[in-house]
């Protein structure tokens, strides 16, 4: 009926221009049945609220846009369906120009927006679009910088497909230390999203320290169920290591119970490549390689694989860094099981300049010789490295040391805390006593 | 926090592990040439020792099989084991199924006693059920000390038919009856002996220690002749179960300081297995003070040495860095040694420790050495030293560089400094790694992320495993 609509508008007119968004938020839960009705008239309703003024109206009314196009014809009958060209302009010149502060207060609709947002140009393989937008939101949408939101995992997604990593890395660069819990929006599938592309990205822009470490953090996701993300992150997670470190780190001792038992028998392939990456055969490596192709194509890391193929190589002439003086090409040649001398001269050659090892070659005699690292550590840019290095030591500390603080003047923990020990023993009730009983209740986090 | 639910989303799939035995399966081998004799090799033992060796030799060496078969038969009929002897005269027929009539002739072997078994096996269920009967009468009696004997009596009726579990069983029962410290130490023999035939080395170490750790162990082992008996014993058990247990260091601490005057135990090892097995160890684990110390100059252990003149010379050898003769006598000993039945399968770790060493020992105060001298001094050829050196140098245990073009090995120090930065330079990284880590994850604790199962009734709160939608497209090279 035009008069809910009308009652809509003047409501969301009203209420923002009082700026009781509480109010405004839970009317807006309420009405996506009044819309969808009137489904026809939405675009003269948009014209009407000012998407800046009225960010949360036009917010809401976008949602139920993005709800009729997923309905199903049958259900649409009657109904008009927005067309996702249209729609997707539409959204990302909202999103451009909505007010932040009313975001703020509706986190859960506006990331559904974005979420649905972006589906909508994954179905319409139209990914590049929706990069700049989805940046803007997640800026406006975060308290802070540091802040984990499920538009991060939007956007990545939409990085990857398009294939345009810079954009991403600009956001993966900054450490994560809060999640924006998005009343209750944000779930463990966004979390591991997240980390998941990140690692990707990382990976197919060769920081595969930084890989490592967002598939660690995926890997020890508290859970309790088999995530097919963590199964994917678990593989890579193996393969990273094993080019990075040439071997498998075990994993933190937090990690949930469900890695060990469930994901590990699941990558019997991988586990087999480590085994086999450990006896230093480049021969063997190969075959096992080949015999489980299809499945690592299959599974999209037959790339990595070849990467580790190439570190195997690495390792071992490090190892004979390690041993030798000076070794004859051919020597080496036989050492690494490489074909013939010219492709162990190259590959040499090509270490020396990627700075992997310390080494010149003599033709004359078809001797390499190694040396030892030549950095010294004496000159002003070590010392200007070590003081940087100790200084972010020093703030992350701290960082730590104030989130102890908050925990240990939680009214709620000092309440149990003190509550544990008089229920032990009635006789010792200072702070201190209470805080060190207490300890044992904070989740240790063992490293 | 969130507890651990034990309902998973999926089957867990079917994996074939492979259970890794924990004693593992030695190859069979066969040793050629041994220059043992039979007779002396095996006089020193008694009872179920002598058995298990003379079976562990005709299986492992073929030419002397079919003479320490026939040994082993006249030693069974002793004994009331008719299983072993069953088991004696099918391998009999086994390794005699390749010759002659006329050579089965000459050898005289002896044939299977049909009547002997029977009568050896109504004699032990008859004496079985004796020692039952009296132990029942015993317990209704309720005199401990014949109730403890009687334990005995049935753990050696077991033992003498080859029955080791029950046996065992047995002794262990007597625990309870056992009323002064020399019944308890009587006991821990007597399961020591069985767990050593049963090859159960964790069992014998705590038995050991149990008997040592009774009130007047400490003052019988000072005063009297038993009481060093019982000292040697002990010491040998606990080696003989180091040695098995691949430790080898503890293995020959223990080894030497057993007594040779006092060294009478035909039930499980004779004086000349203490030389051999103490030597070994020692000269495998111990540097060279710990070597002049308690091996060389050792009194009790010179005697023990004396039994066996190969190993004395294989000691004094290495000691005076004659490694190419040392090693070549060693060599000579090998194919002794691989029919031992404890030592066999350690044989190749022991020789490989030894062979280290001296390398170690060899170029410990040189700063460059000529490989080619050096392969001479081993016995091998400079390729085969070269990788020698390289899986040393790996390890740690020289600190060297091989200079292949020249072959010389040059010794190298580290540096400290740089070596020092490094090192903090790697710390810093590493910490500011874990503190990262720390934070997300008291970030995900907090907010309470969890992967759960989707609950059968769409709830409000399912966290529905999803396939993530665009791996597959991030460019690889």
């Amino acid at each position: 009926m035009a008069s809910s609509l009308e009652h809509f508008v003047n409501s969301v007119r009203n209420l923002s221009g009082e700026g009781s968004w509480r109010e405004l938020y839970e009317f807006l839960g309420k009405s996506p049945d009044v819309l969808m009705r009137n489904s026809e008239h939405l675009d003269t309703v948009l014209d009407t609220l000012d998407p800046q003024q009225h960010s949360l109206g036009v917010l809401a009314i976008y949602m139920v846009k993005f709800m009729i196009l997923n309905q199903s014809a049958i259900q649409n009958q009657g109904i008009l369906v927005p067309e996702p060209e249209i729609l997707i302009n539409q959204v990302s010149q909202f999103i451009t120009v909505c007010n932040g502060e009313q975001i703020r207060c509706a986190p859960d609709s506006f990331a559904e927006l974005c979420n649905q947002f972006t589906q909508c140009l994954v179905e319409q393989e139209m990914p590049a679009r929706g990069i700049v937008p989805l940046s803007k939101a997640i800026r406006k949408a975060r308290m802070n910088e540091t802040q984990l939101t499920s538009i991060h995992a939007n956007l990545l997604q939409l990085c990857l497909m398009a294939q345009n990593l810079k954009p991403a890395l600009e956001f993966l660069n900054v450490e994560i230390s809060e999640i924006n819990s998005e009343n209750g929006y944000f779930d463990a599938k966004h979390f591991l999203l997240y980390y998941y592309y990140g690692g990707v990205i990382n990976m197919a822009c060769k920081n595969f320290d930084r890989a490592l470490y967002s598939f660690e953090v995926a890997l020890t996701t508290p859970s309790s169920a088999v995530s097919h993300i963590m199964l994917e992150s678990y593989k890579k997670y193996i393969l990273v290591s094993l080019i990075l470190h040439g071997k498998v780190a075990p994993l933190p001792k937090y990690t949930s119970q469900v890695v060990n038992r469930l994901l590990k028998p699941m990558s019997a392939i991988y586990h087999e490549i480590t085994t086999v990456f450990a006896t230093n055969k480049p021969s063997s490596l190969e075959l096992v390689l080949q015999k489980h192709r299809d499945v690592l194509q299959r599974e999209n890391n037959w790339g990595l694989a070849k990467q580790v193929q190439q570190s195997l190589y690495k390792k071992i002439i490090q190892r004979l860094t390690q041993t030798f003086l000076t070794l004859s090409l051919s020597d080496m040649a036989l050492r690494v099981q490489l074909p013939n001398v010219m492709e162990a001269e190259k590959l040499v050659l090509t270490m020396i300049e990627d700075g992997d090892i310390y080494a010149s070659i003599s033709q004359k005699d078809g001797m390499v010789l190694f040396h030892d690292n030549p950095d010294k550590y004496d000159s002003t840019s070590t010392v200007e490295r070590v003081q940087k290095e100790v200084n972010i030591c020093i703030e992350l500390d701290m960082q730590v040391q104030k989130m102890e603080e908050a925990i240990c003047t939680n009214p709620v923990f000092v309440k149990k805390a003190s509550g544990a020990i008089d229920e032990d023993d009635g006789g010792r009730s200072s702070a201190t006593s209470a805080l060190q009983g207490a300890a044992t209740k904070v989740p240790s986090f063992s490293m | 926090m969130n507890s651990i639910k034990s309902v998973n989303a999926v089957e867990p799939m079917q994996v074939d592990v492979s259970e890794e035995n924990e004693n593992a399966e030695e190859e069979p081998y066969i040793v050629e040439n041994p220059t043992l004799d039979i007779e002396t090799y095996t006089s020193s033992y008694h009872g179920m020792a002598k058995l298990s060796r003379l079976m562990f030799i005709a299986d492992h060496c073929p030419s002397l099989r079919i003479e320490t078969l026939k040994m082993a038969i006249a030693a069974v009929q002793e004994t009331y084991n008719v299983t072993l002897y069953q088991q004696l005269h099918r391998k009999l027929q086994e390794a005699i199924s390749g010759l002659t009539p006329a050579q089965i002739q000459a050898l005289e072997l002896p044939s299977y006693d049909v009547a002997w078994a029977e009568s050896k096996m109504k004699k032990a269920a008859l004496k079985l059920e004796k020692l039952d009967t009296d132990l029942k009468n015993y317990k209704a009696n309720s005199i401990k000390e014949s109730i403890r004997r009687g334990h005995d009596d049935l753990g050696d009726h077991y033992l003498d038919y080859g029955d080791m579990s029950n046996a065992l069983k047995c002794y262990s029962r007597a625990r309870d009856y056992c009323t002064s410290s020399k019944h308890v130490i009587h006991m821990c023999l007597n399961v020591i002996k069985v767990s050593v035939y049963l090859q159960n080395w964790s069992h014998v170490l705590s038995y050991v220690n149990k008997a040592e750790s009774t009130p007047d162990f400490a003052e019988s082992s000072n005063s009297k002749d038993g009481g060093q008996a019982l000292v040697t014993h002990l010491q040998c058990a606990a080696g003989l179960a180091e040695l098995a247990t691949k430790k080898y260091k503890c293995a020959a601490r223990h080894f030497l300081q057993a007594n040779i005057d006092h060294c009478d135990l035909p039930e499980l090892l004779s004086p000349s297995n203490v030389a051999v097995f103490g030597g070994l160890c020692a000269l495998a684990t111990y540097d060279r003070a710990e070597l002049q110390k308690h091996v060389i100059s050792s009194s009790s252990f010179k005697l023990f040495l004396e039994l066996e003149p190969q190993l004395r010379d294989i000691i004094h050898k290495f000691y005076e860095s004659k490694y190419a003769s040392c090693l070549k006598l060693l060599e000579e000993m090998k194919d002794n040694l691989l029919l031992d039945m404890y030592l066999a399968p350690h044989v190749p770790a022991l020789y490989t420790k030894i062979r280290n060493r001296a390398l170690i020992q060899y170029f410990s105060p040189y700063m460059s050495a000529d490989m080619r001298r050096m392969a001479e001094a081993f016995n091998t050829s400079v390729a085969a030293l070269e990788d020698e050196l390289m899986q040393l140098i790996l390890d740690g245990q020289i600190q060297a560089r091989i200079d292949s073009h020249n072959k010389i090995l040059f010794a190298k120090d580290a540096d400290q400094r740089s070596s020092t930065f490094e090192k903090s330079l790697n710390l810093g990284e590493e910490f500011k790694r874990r503190t990262r880590l720390l934070v997300i994850r008291a970030a995900v604790l907090r907010n309470q992320i969890h992967v759960k199962s989707s609950p059968r009734d769409s709830g409000g709160q399912t966290t529905e495993v999803a396939i993530p939608s665009s791996s597959g497209s991030s460019p690889r090279n």
